[in-house]
């Protein structure tokens, strides 16, 4: 997530029926941004206000009242579970482990991953690669892509400490992208050609893989209404999951439309 | 010996040159880096058009509003306050503890992190007060920041007018308060004016107050209560979140000719007065 | 402040000559009551206003004490202050290591900063010819009013790649930060202590210079003794900004919550840390937050304190 905010202010805001505040994960924001203003253009007296604070955040400021819907890129948490949310599943993401270009490293197992981020690997000679130390890029606690790839990954064991923590996804990715010792993780949808995925157990993530279910490191991105949506945040919700957005918006952020499987991602 | 001495004192010198000049050379490498990359960013576009997309595309011109908003407000709340105060220690208190304490509050207010007072103002204007995230929040943090620099200065401006100008004054027959308010306040102006204009200049490049009082939403505020982001806030987001760099320099740089303009005004008004002074 | 510096120094008596006139057929009352309950109802209102500065510090202690207060009751006072975890998913809220994590990047960049910045306020003050003097004096403060987030993005985008490759690590960390700082330092280390040295009279460095002394020993002799608590003022409020920077820290330090461990490897401190928790901190998390914001008081108090006591030597005459 990339850094603040409660927007405790907005709540007054958007009690006006024309004002929809949205606040919550990062990795939605090319869905959630994008659609908000789709759908100012379409009805322009209406105005729906995005907000990327972090999956956490978002859940929070939803529960609260502080927004009409949190974004998560995670599941609900136990103690969160009974906040009367509603989840609408929007898209599907699979989250890519990603090096420098340069590393020679192309694939790694799960297990191998898990060592990495557990600080248990810390030479790139261990897994084939060059003899160079590991640099470690963790995401904040806030984050949604953190929260899910510790779960599916390292089984919510601990991440090694000591590893720089960095607040936003383009952060990693640029760190990564200059540093040819790095390793992080970021959404499928966010990585370009300056920093290379690797495979995980020999797959490499995509469309198709995400779909099969063969690509380990997968997620549902999540839009979290208090209640059943609805008016303004019911007819926004209903226009991302419309095929104008999954088809276009949805996967030109690298995501995958949540109409792609036939599974409800509850 | 003669020579030694005249050989350490030149080495000495050198190295003192030394300092002096990377001083110079470190701070200016910071302020040509981001003029050099943000100038060809800047356009009236940029300014004047909203952000669009998820990398923030197009222009600042909400931020630059919640900036200029926010900051404009805190000086309309602080002035009154700080300039009042400044007259009491100035021309009616005594030295005393309670002159004490009120000098020792201020330096205490001056050296408050700005962290610190980002936490108070969600704690007691965000959400004790229930005023939210708004604009009117951080302009109310804000001005417990400049509170002390512009006390400061206005005590100063005040103490620096000559005494024989009041005395004429009471040998007229004035009250204290139409000495002060007919010939103290409007003889010390410009300098008030300046340590006014300096701390509206700081609050502008304040990032950790705003953050935690008026929020991190881009929205155009219109009424004091409306939520909104600084442009350091936007700066730092953009920063941290890695998205479109020539964006994140054309604010930083717009931020600077901000503060710049400010300084440089609030100088400009100083050597002014002084001439007309005499 | 001393009398002999006020224009006009004006306690009770001077106050009473506004209003009336002492004389011995008695009291001469040159106003009416109204104007005198006026004048007197004016007075009360500047001290109202004076007093908001400490009505704003009582405030800010009272608020952010009551909010970061459980933490100390329900995490106990021992355990969060030298607690040597921060683990808040674990409600592990140790901030031992944040705060030591704040020492080292303040100390690293004290040491960086403060003799260049001195340097630069000897070089200013007593070398420099005045017209480069009139240009780089004006330029150092323009400086200080560089926000930091400006540094912070210079330090992120310029400085950590150069550490990266110089530590070998990812650069961030502490040499980031204190490189960073130290720029950041320099305007406000360098002007106060130029403020001291100028405002030694200027006989004494006649009378040094008349002894035969060269400029360096004048500089080294006489003059950096004689400002030396005008120095140590400005270091300690160098240290003040330094311990209190958040958003230029937070970064290029790293943010990883753990002791220091080298000059290249990733850090965090209090003030960067409760930036990065803040978003998504609620319930005892959030309120150790607000305990870390009441210790940054304290120690920011703390610092006032001791220039003001410095000052109060100063006046005594060492």
């Amino acid at each position: 997530m990339l850094s603040m905010l409660f927007l405790g202010g907005c709540s007054r805001a958007s009690s006006a029926e024309h004002q929809l505040i949205v606040t919550g994960s990062t990795t939605i924001l090319p869905i959630s941004e994008v659609a908000a203003e789709d759908y100012h253009t379409l009805h322009p007296e209406e105005d729906v206000l995005v907000s990327g604070v972090g999956s956490s955040a978002g859940i929070e400021n939803v529960s609260s009242g502080t927004s009409d819907i949190g974004t998560s890129s995670r599941e609900l948490k136990d103690e969160e579970l009974d906040l009367g949310l509603v989840d609408t599943p929007v898209a599907y993401d699979a989250i890519a482990v990603i090096v420098n270009p340069s590393n020679p490293v192309t694939s790694l197992t799960t297990a191998q991953i898990k060592a990495i981020f557990q600080g248990k690997i810390t030479n790139w000679r261990e897994v084939g690669g060059l003899n160079l130390p590991i640099g470690l890029v963790n995401r904040d606690e806030a984050s949604g892509t953190r929260e899910a790839f510790g779960k599916i990954v390292l089984d919510k064991q601990r991440f090694d400490p000591t590893a720089v923590i960095l607040p936003g996804t383009g952060q990693v990715r640029s760190v990564v992208a200059q540093a040819p010792s790095a390793i992080g993780y970021i959404s499928l949808g966010f990585v370009t050609d300056d920093v290379k995925a690797i495979s995980v157990d020999g797959i490499v993530a995509s469309e198709k893989t995400v779909v099969s279910g063969e690509y380990p490191i997968q997620r549902i991105l999540h839009m979290f209404t208090k209640g059943e949506p609805t008016g303004l945040a019911k007819r926004y919700i209903d226009y991302v999951l419309s095929a104008d957005i999954q088809n276009s918006v949805v996967r030109d952020a690298g995501f995958i439309p949540i109409t792609a499987k036939a599974v409800n991602g509850g | 010996m003669r020579d030694m001495k005249r050989i350490t004192n030149a080495a000495a010198l050198s190295v003192f040159w030394f300092a002096g000049l990377t001083t110079v050379v470190l701070l200016g490498a910071v302020i040509l880096y981001v003029f050099v990359n943000g100038i060809g960013h800047i356009n009236l576009a940029f300014i004047f058009t909203r952000p669009h997309g998820v990398n923030a595309e197009g222009g600042i011109w909400p931020m630059i509003v919640a900036t200029l908003y926010v900051t404009g407000l805190a000086m309309l709340i602080v002035t009154p306050i700080a300039v009042l105060a400044a007259v009491y220690l100035a021309e009616y208190a005594v030295q005393g503890r309670l002159v004490r304490t009120i000098r020792f509050a201020a330096d205490t207010l001056a050296g408050v992190p700005s962290i610190v007072m980002g936490l108070f103002g969600l704690a007691f204007f965000v959400e004790g007060l229930g005023i939210g995230f708004s604009v009117l929040s951080g302009a109310l943090a804000l001005s417990f920041l400049m509170l002390p620099i512009v006390m400061r200065t206005t005590e100063e401006a005040i103490r620096a007018v000559p005494k024989y100008i009041r005395w004429g004054s009471y040998g007229l027959g004035a009250t204290k308060w139409q000495t002060v308010s007919r010939i103290t306040i409007p003889a010390a102006m410009p300098r008030i004016i300046t340590g006014i204009i300096l701390a509206t200049g700081r609050a502008v490049g304040e990032t950790a107050v705003v953050i935690f009082t008026m929020g991190t939403m881009i929205f155009t505020p219109v009424l004091p209560t409306d939520p909104g982001r600084s442009m350091t806030v936007h700066l730092y987001q953009m920063a941290m979140e890695g998205i479109n760099l020539p964006a994140a320099f054309g604010t930083a740089l717009l931020l600077m000719v901000m503060i710049l303009f400010f300084n440089l005004s609030a100088r400009w008004l100083l050597r002014r007065n002084r001439r007309m002074q005499g | 402040m001393a009398e002999g510096l006020r224009p006009d120094p004006m306690p009770e008596e001077r106050e009473a000559t506004a209003l009336s006139v002492r004389g011995d057929a008695g009291t001469l009352k040159l106003v009416s009551k109204a104007t005198y309950f006026k004048e007197a109802a004016l007075k009360n209102l500047f001290l109202a206003c004076a007093f908001m500065a400490v009505a704003a510090v009582a405030l800010i202690f009272v608020f952010v004490g009551y909010r970061g207060w459980p933490v100390f009751t329900e995490v106990g006072a021992s355990n969060f202050l030298f607690g040597r975890e921060w683990l808040p998913t674990q409600d592990l809220f140790g901030i031992l290591p944040l705060f030591v994590g704040s020492i080292v990047v303040t100390i690293g960049a004290l040491l960086l900063g403060t003799p260049l910045a001195v340097g630069a306020a000897v070089f200013l003050s007593e070398i420099a010819p005045p017209k480069v003097r009139s240009v780089v004096r004006p330029a150092i403060e323009l400086l200080a009013g560089v926000p930091s987030v400006v540094y912070g993005f210079f330090g992120l985008l310029i400085l950590r790649p150069i550490v990266a490759d110089l530590t070998g690590g990812l650069g961030f960390g502490p040499l980031t930060a204190w490189i960073i700082l130290a720029i950041m330092i320099v305007p406000t280390i360098a002007t106060l202590t130029e403020d001291a040295l100028q405002s030694i009279p200027n006989g004494i460095r006649e009378a040094s210079y008349a002894m035969g002394a060269t400029t360096w020993q004048t500089i080294s002799r006489v003059l950096l003794p004689a400002a030396k608590i005008g120095i140590v003022d400005a270091i300690i409020l160098g240290m003040g900004r330094a311990i209190g920077e958040t958003m230029a820290v937070l970064m290029v330090v790293g943010n990883a919550p753990g002791f220091f461990r080298g000059m290249g490897k990733p850090l965090s401190t209090l003030t960067s840390q409760i930036v990065m928790d803040m978003p998504y901190a609620s319930g005892l998390h959030r309120t150790a937050l607000f305990g870390m914001a009441i210790i940054l008081f304290l120690v920011s108090m703390g610092l006032v304190l001791t220039v003001r006591l410095l000052s109060r030597f100063k006046e005594e005459g060492l």
